[in-house]
């Protein structure tokens, strides 16, 4: 029965007038929660010292951050801290109305009679955001009024020059405005509805609104960072705003090639990065021959004893393994107190203040740290192995050695290759923290790889642009690895590994 | 064949069932005396660590403490509780771990579940905007500009919240729960519990194994955090995480000794040989780092493992 009626229901022809109204409602909400965290339509930046980088969020909840960069201008008398509230609480206000309308645009998946109900909220929630966006003009007027007056505009300066409304206020208004506006005409056509008797919603959509606030995590932490790439564009340094004249289009790009000396530290750079991957892709056996010759050995307590205690240097941090090699091998450390005391041979070097064999002893280290942890997958793989296998090469006179070569590393192969890849397809992202703790002013030529140069540059010594053009071209060049490792393995295993 | 126990059983049963000649007993002592060298390798270090904090402060400035703890004190222990930035290291450190992770799991479990439902409005697509976060990421400086722009810098949020979905712990439970009988939930459904009261009822339950062990892993990589802290928190050195406290210690070259042992203000200054030095607060400090990991590991060894297994065979 209820089958047959949704079959007619889904029959009949979309209503598209009601429909694509209601699309670019959401839509325009949808926008407006996206804005919040977007610096650059910020209506609580009404001076220039604002941060740049501050978001309506951030300002709405962060005295801090805007506060920090108006210190002078408040100290001069420029601008009292009563305006920085008033605009903070302002930016509030458009937030809780912001989070209004997304209420209703999220029950706008319901029924009729929760859609009817639900359109109600961006009603009220535009005219909310319109009221704090006012609230925050009337503001930036009394601002722009007194520092222009007063000749402070060196120490507070509006953002924009002849005081008319800023533009981030104005983006906003436009979007309020709009919201509004669809909100009028759906409530007109929500008239004509039939409306059931209780609210209700589609399973499908309850079931993506439950899962929206996941989205929405996923969407800030790690999609909202690709905005940053416009970094790359800009002559920009923390603190300047972006704009058409420090616009310079592929200028870095080119500066990799072109200038020199950022030419030879790319290649130096690289070349570290290629030699310590490379390094441990040519040891990524070990832990296959970990795994393998301690099967060999008849005591399962022993096996065990050893698993537990090699596993243990995988859960330390980069930190705590320096901190490990300081003890062992700093002037002061075991090695030379050994010498001195034990061996009667006095000496004080300091082993981790040299370049020598750099590269052999990070791979040393990464070694020691993680070679129990990846055996044990290997380990396990063993014991998957037929046992049959053995006993039949046995009876065909298989030595020990031979069963090993033959039955139990090709029985492990399969997962090597998967590791092997993926190894591969991340050969150019070594991750920073080794490199960064066991890096000092003697062999920080030698040591320093991509993610640890991207760091020193665009952290360290403020170089953004540069950096991020750095950072852009790993991302894609990994991202073709990774595709590239994809590709093979479903070629040579038919299975893809991502 | 997906624990440790089976696969140590059934790598006995196939070294003992063939017959073994001198040749073999002679490989095998080789192995065994291999193997134990170098777990001695991967364990010595801490004890070397360990005896020097306990021991007598000057025999240790002297190098005398190699092998056995000389003139054992706790003293060491005691005095570094008054450095207060060491204290807010660890309780910084402490919260975000405890707050982080049990984060962490409610909403890897509540995302895992939901991706799940077939039913959901355009799920696929969503799902996998989750994973491909996993092998994509903008880059460092994009990733601090963002977090610029979110304020998120200088904020003990940022410890928290980024840390929230993590899309690989995400697909360990999703693949959990498709192992769960459909019938349970359906069963439920059926007596009109709602898609929230299921989750709470039958499905939060019957994850516990793998809750537990994403909650461990979590636990251990927010213990362990330093990066965030390096990048995010450069001008609020009461937020530092105890990896970057102790990251600080350990490029220190002046007298840290000096400060703490002033700071201290006459408590257990009495005995000379338990004043603070340099080495030994760096020493010190890192077993306080250290400990918590080693106390944890051997109850929870079990739970790593079937971790690197479930990840193994995540499809």
């Amino acid at each position: 029965m209820q089958i047959a009626v949704t079959d007619r229901h889904r029959a009949a022809k979309p209503d598209y007038g009601f429909l694509v109204p209601y699309w670019i409602h959401r839509i325009v909400i949808l926008l407006a929660g996206m804005m919040v965290f977007f610096s650059p339509v910020n209506p609580g930046r009404i001076l220039k010292q604002v941060n740049e980088n501050a978001s309506l969020f951030t300002t709405a909840f962060s005295y801090e951050n805007i506060a920090t960069q108006l210190k002078s201008a408040v100290s001069r008398g420029a601008i009292e801290e009563a305006d920085i509230r008033a605009v903070m609480l302002g930016c509030l206000i458009v937030l809780v109305g912001v989070i209004i309308c997304a209420v209703g645009g999220c029950m706008s998946a319901g029924n009729i009679r929760m859609k009817k109900r639900g359109i109600l909220f961006p009603t009220l929630g535009s005219l909310v955001m319109l009221g704090g966006l006012y609230s925050i003009w009337q503001r930036y007027q009394a601002v722009y009024t007194f520092v222009t007056e007063n000749n402070k505009t060196s120490r507070a300066t509006p953002i924009t020059a002849d005081g008319a409304i800023p533009p981030s206020i104005l983006a906003f208004g436009i979007v309020a405005a709009l919201i509004l506006l669809t909100s009028v005409l759906l409530i007109l056509l929500l008239q004509r509805k039939k409306k059931e008797d209780r609210m209700e919603m589609d399973e499908r959509y309850k079931l993506f609104l439950m899962f929206l606030p996941v989205l929405l995590l996923t969407f800030v932490f790690a999609y909202l960072p690709i905005y940053g790439w416009r970094f790359a564009f800009f002559d920009y340094k923390i603190g300047d705003e972006l704009s058409g004249s420090n616009f310079v289009g592929f200028h870095w790009f080119q500066t990799l090639v072109s200038n020199e000396a950022t030419r030879s530290d790319i290649v130096r750079v690289l070349r570290n990065t290629l030699a310590m991957s490379g390094l441990g892709i040519l040891t990524s056996w070990l832990p296959i021959a970990f795994a393998v010759f301690l099967a060999e050995i008849p005591s399962s307590k022993f096996q065990r004893f050893v698993q537990t205690f090699t596993t243990i240097p995988n859960f330390i941090s980069w930190v705590l393994v320096y901190a490990i090699a300081y003890a062992i091998f700093s002037t002061d450390g075991f090695i030379n107190s050994f010498l001195t005391n034990v061996l009667g041979r006095p000496t004080s070097t300091d082993y981790l203040a040299n370049a020598d064999h750099i590269w052999l002893k990070m791979l040393l280290w990464g070694t020691w740290k993680g070679i129990g942890w990846s055996a044990i997958i290997y380990i396990a793989g063993i014991a998957g192995i037929d046992q049959q296998l053995y006993e039949a090469a046995s009876v065909d006179g298989a030595n020990r050695f031979q069963r090993m070569w033959h039955i139990t590393v090709p029985g492990l192969l399969p997962t090597y290759m998967v590791m092997l890849l993926m190894s591969i397809a991340g050969i150019l992202s070594n991750g920073m923290e080794q490199y960064l703790v066991f890096s000092n002013a003697l062999n920080k030529d030698v040591i320093e790889v991509l993610d640890l140069y991207v760091y020193n540059i665009g952290i360290g010594s403020g170089q953004i642009p540069l950096s991020t053009v750095v950072g852009i071209t790993k991302s894609l060049v990994g991202v073709i690895l990774l595709f590239g490792a994809n590709g093979i393995s479903k070629l040579l295993r038919g299975e893809s590994i991502i | 064949m997906t624990n440790k126990s089976d696969a140590s059983a059934s790598a006995k049963m196939h070294a003992t069932r063939i017959k073994k000649s001198v040749g073999d007993h002679v490989f095998e002592i080789a192995l065994i005396v291999l193997f134990s060298l170098f777990t001695l390798l991967c364990v010595f270090p801490f004890y070397y660590l360990f005896i020097n904090t306990i021991s007598n402060n000057d025999a240790v400035t002297s190098g005398l403490v190699n092998f056995y703890p000389v003139g054992i004190h706790f003293t060491n222990y005691q005095n570094l509780l008054n450095a207060s930035d060491l204290l807010s290291a660890v309780v910084v450190t402490v919260v975000r771990t405890v707050l982080g992770t049990a984060l962490m799991v409610l909403t890897s479990a509540w995302a895992g579940y939901l991706v799940t439902k077939q039913k959901m409005w355009k799920r696929s697509l969503w799902y996998r905007l989750l994973v491909i976060t996993m092998y994509f990421n903008a880059g460092l400086v994009p990733w601090y500009m963002n977090m610029l722009m979110l304020g998120l810098t200088n904020n003990f949020l940022a410890y928290i919240i980024p840390g929230m979905v993590a899309p690989y712990n995400i697909i360990l439970v999703k693949t959990y729960i498709e192992s769960i009988p459909a019938s349970l939930e359906e069963s439920a459904t059926i007596d009109g519990a709602s898609t929230t009261k299921v989750f709470l009822r039958i499905i939060l339950p019957l994850s516990v194994p793998i809750l537990a062990t994403i909650a461990i892993f979590g636990a251990v990589g927010n213990w362990n955090s330093f990066q965030d802290s390096l990048l995010l928190m450069s001008s609020r050195p009461d937020l530092y995480t105890l990896q970057h406290r102790l990251y600080v210690y350990l490029n220190t070259t002046s007298n840290l000794g000096a400060v703490m042992n002033a700071g201290a203000g006459g408590v257990n200054t009495a005995a000379a040989q338990s004043l603070l030095n340099t080495k030994v607060i760096k020493y010190t400090v890192s077993m306080v780092t250290i400990i918590p990991i080693l106390l944890v590991y051997p109850f929870m060894q079990r739970y790593f493992v079937k971790g690197i297994m479930l990840g193994a065979v995540k499809g």
